[in-house]
């Protein structure tokens, strides 16, 4: 589903964050990615988003070649990933609702369609009685929470998460990584950066390790270890 | 009968399982529009100031040219009551036989018509056209001459008219020549200056009125930049993100259309009072017209194409800068 190929990203200013990077990501396959900070988890998750393109190398996503996609194509192929971000970024002048809606509203879905589908998405996260709030009056894993029902509202072949956890107690930390494991189980392929190892290693699920941009090691826990 | 209608319904099905979903989309791609259009208002209208401050530049961009526009259909109307204007007329001395120089005139190849206006004529359609009524009672004799209005030929060029006009100056029963064309001429490249001089203010008002609503549009986009970061990060298009702008700017130029409106609507009730002294001290022979309802629909439409396209030039501009290249 995502297939990273020799990939390099040096930024503008010189940073080399990537490093002949090669990894692949079954369909309904779930990873986490780990590493010190700077190591490039955030960059792998940005090539995969095209926010940032790669100086050298191939990434493929859902069998489409990102190097092929043009500046219009962009905003299709972002459609087709879900993101959840560290600081959530949601609109804080809108709704829980309103927020969780938006990438129905931007697919162009009837209204009816975005009011079905949005309520699904903030039932599944267990936020459905939030849906009048302003995200302010929510907590920060209420916030969370909203965040990734929006991420999974148009129901993306690709989850991807940037530090979900990185704002969150290990209680609330430990409910989102199992909302997460809850979507690949109804096989969506989710890549999820952490540096919360401890946690990480709970879920039992396969690792890779960045160190420097490079892969130094891509773990998977034998049959059975699978939670 | 019931089943015939049952194996039509199951016929038709697969066109209308495809149908619904146009229909669908076509009514969400209404439905966005009109909630654009709706929080773009929102947006302007919660900050009255602002808003009032920008939609009156506008509006006195766009209302200027307009007034000048006006002040020159009307001129060029009153130059247009000069129907004679083609004509040749010859004044003569008291006692020239005008009879005869008429008569001599008809016989001429490049000569249409020849008009004989005795003094007494004269003095008539002076009196009734002038306005001098009251001060002609007091002469107490008729000051005028004779005149006779000479009508070229259509075909007769300029040429023959400047040699006609030379040689009947030099004509001793003839006191003098007018000649209203080449007032007329003058007349009619002083209009055209004053048009070129609107159009070339319209140009550069308008001009002005799209940096305005640029400008606006922009501190709006710079003011909402995390909300389109965030909607480029969820995969919108830059359609999708430039629209409520677009609306912005349509909503400023509506507003700036009806204001320029309203405004030559107020020059038109302040001047209409002695303006109608004048026509009237005038017997009523020209009139002066303002806006015509058509004019308002198309200054409308005009301020908000301009609106629309300010918004879309900053928008453009400004949105693409989010995504990578």
């Amino acid at each position: 589903m995502i297939r990273f190929e020799h990939v390099s990203k040096r930024y503008a200013s010189g940073h080399d964050a990537l490093a002949e990077l090669s990894f692949e990501l079954a369909p309904g396959e779930m990873a986490f990615i780990t590493g010190h900070s700077g190591a490039g988890k955030s960059t792998l998750l940005k090539l995969i988003a095209l926010i940032e393109r790669p100086t050298r190398g191939q990434i493929v996503v859902g069998g489409r070649n990102l190097a092929d996609v043009r500046r219009r194509g962009i905003p299709e192929v972002r459609r087709s990933v879900g993101m959840v971000f560290q600081d959530h970024r949601l609109l804080l002048d809108r709704s829980v609702f309103d927020n969780v809606a938006m990438p129905l509203v931007i697919a162009g879905a009837s209204r009816e369609e975005v009011a079905k589908r949005a309520r699904a998405a903030l039932d599944k996260v267990g936020l459905l009685a939030r849906e009048r709030t302003q995200p302010a009056a929510l907590s920060t894993g209420e916030q969370q929470r909203v965040g990734i029902a929006r991420a999974i509202v148009s129901k993306p072949a690709v989850l991807i998460a940037d530090e979900p956890t990185g704002n969150l107690d290990p209680q609330l930390s430990a409910e989102v990584m199992a909302l997460f494991g809850e979507f690949q189980q109804v096989g969506t392929t989710v890549l999820v950066a952490s540096h919360d190892l401890p946690l990480v290693k709970r879920m039992g699920k396969r690792v890779l390790v960045l160190d420097h941009g490079r892969l130094i090691d891509d773990y998977r826990p034998g049959p059975g270890a699978n939670a | 009968m019931n089943r015939r209608i049952a194996a039509n319904r199951s016929k038709a099905q697969p066109a209308s399982a495809v149908a619904p979903r146009n229909r669908g989309s076509a009514r969400a791609w209404r439905e966005q529009h009109l909630a654009s259009a709706a929080s773009s208002l929102r947006r302007i209208a919660a900050r009255p100031f602002a808003t009032a401050l920008t939609v009156t530049v506008l509006s006195l961009a766009l209302a200027l040219p307009l007034l000048f526009w006006l002040l020159l259909d009307n001129a060029r109307q009153l130059g247009g009551s000069f129907d004679n204007a083609g004509a040749i007329s010859v004044f003569l001395k008291p006692h020239a036989d005008a009879e005869a120089i008429a008569a001599r005139l008809r016989t001429r190849a490049e000569i249409a018509s020849v008009e004989l206006k005795t003094p007494e004529q004269g003095l008539e359609e002076f009196r009734s056209q002038s306005g001098f009524a009251d001060a002609l009672k007091v002469l107490r004799y008729n000051p005028l001459p004779a005149a006779l209005i000479v009508n070229l030929r259509p075909d007769a060029g300029e040429p023959a008219a400047a040699s006609l006009v030379d040689e009947l100056g030099r004509d001793s029963a003839v006191d003098l020549v007018q000649y209203d064309a080449q007032w007329r001429r003058r007349l009619s490249a002083i209009l055209a200056l004053v048009a070129r001089t609107a159009d070339v203010l319209a140009a550069v008002l308008a001009f002005a009125a799209l940096l305005v609503i640029g400008n606006t549009v922009r501190l709006d986009i710079q003011g909402r930049a995390e909300e389109i970061e965030i909607m480029q990060l969820l995969g919108a298009s830059d359609g999708f993100v430039r629209r409520p702008f677009l609306y912005t700017g349509l909503w400023y130029g509506v507003f700036a259309g009806l204001l320029s409106v309203t405004l030559i609507g107020i020059v038109e009730a302040a001047l209409a009072g002695p303006l109608a002294q004048l026509t009237a001290s005038y017997g009523e022979r020209f009139s002066v017209h303002g806006l015509a309802p058509s004019g308002m629909f198309a200054v409308l439409g005009a301020s908000a194409a301009l609106g629309w396209l300010g918004a879309w030039l900053t928008a453009s501009r400004h949105i693409a800068l989010g995504q990578p290249h």
